[in-house]
């Protein structure tokens, strides 16, 4: 896919609805090995001053891979560079809004960048920072 | 801004995103000289030097480059 189509069809902005389930926790789980006491531990996280086993920050990424590898006008992409800033703790079974604007376009190198934030169910900001795709 | 100014400014650039603190450019410093700037490499040094110098090449300028030098007097002639 050309830039200009890959711009004119993106738009300013998309959004997509993610959720932190069991299941996604404990694939993560899994896969990471993580055990650690603040995503396993519910006394332990309380203790620590959080409302419940804090879930692993590095899911959301895994729901931009989501985003950028799904949800766009073309499946013809590849993930260049990518940053995070956690805001707040995501807790099991939180409903989350991402939200994903574009940023900037380089024609020169087919490469397209946005800025994304996740929202909680209190419209509260839990994190956000920027990616970097190229078109394939 | 001349020509070895802008070679400094790229220099960070390169450093920045290849990490390679050390890394000295010169104007006849090719792709092959530079161990991490490969194809992927080169798409964000090339973004981060389009936003830095706030000026947009085309893909044709890109391919012709032969060196640093050649990128260096594409952004002389864009200033």
């Amino acid at each position: 896919m050309e830039l200009n189509t890959f711009v004119t069809e993106y738009g300013d902005k998309q959004t997509h609805h993610f959720t932190v389930t069991e299941t996604v926790y404990k694939g993560f789980q899994l896969s990471s090995g993580d055990m650690n006491p603040l995503h396993t531990d519910e006394s332990f996280a309380l203790e620590k001053g959080f409302l419940g086993r804090v879930m692993y920050g590095n899911i959301l990424n895994g729901f931009i891979s989501f985003f950028i590898g799904e949800c766009l006008p073309t499946k013809e992409v590849i993930i260049h560079t990518q940053d995070i800033k956690y805001k707040s703790p995501v807790y099991l079974n939180d409903a989350l809004l991402f939200e994903a604007r574009l940023e900037g376009f380089y024609e020169s190198v087919k490469a397209v960048e946005f800025k994304y934030k996740f929202y909680n169910n209190s419209e509260k900001i839990v994190a956000s920072g920027h990616i970097q795709i190229r078109l394939l | 801004m001349d020509k070895n100014e802008i070679l400094t400014q790229v220099q960070d650039i390169f450093r920045d995103i290849l990490d390679e603190e050390s890394l000295v450019l010169t104007h006849e410093t090719m792709a092959n000289d530079v161990d991490l700037w490969d194809s992927l490499t080169h798409i964000q040094l090339v973004v981060e030097i389009e936003k830095h110098f706030k000026t947009n090449f085309t893909s044709k300028e890109i391919i012709s480059w032969k060196d640093v030098g050649e990128m260096i007097d594409c952004l002389k002639d864009k200033m």
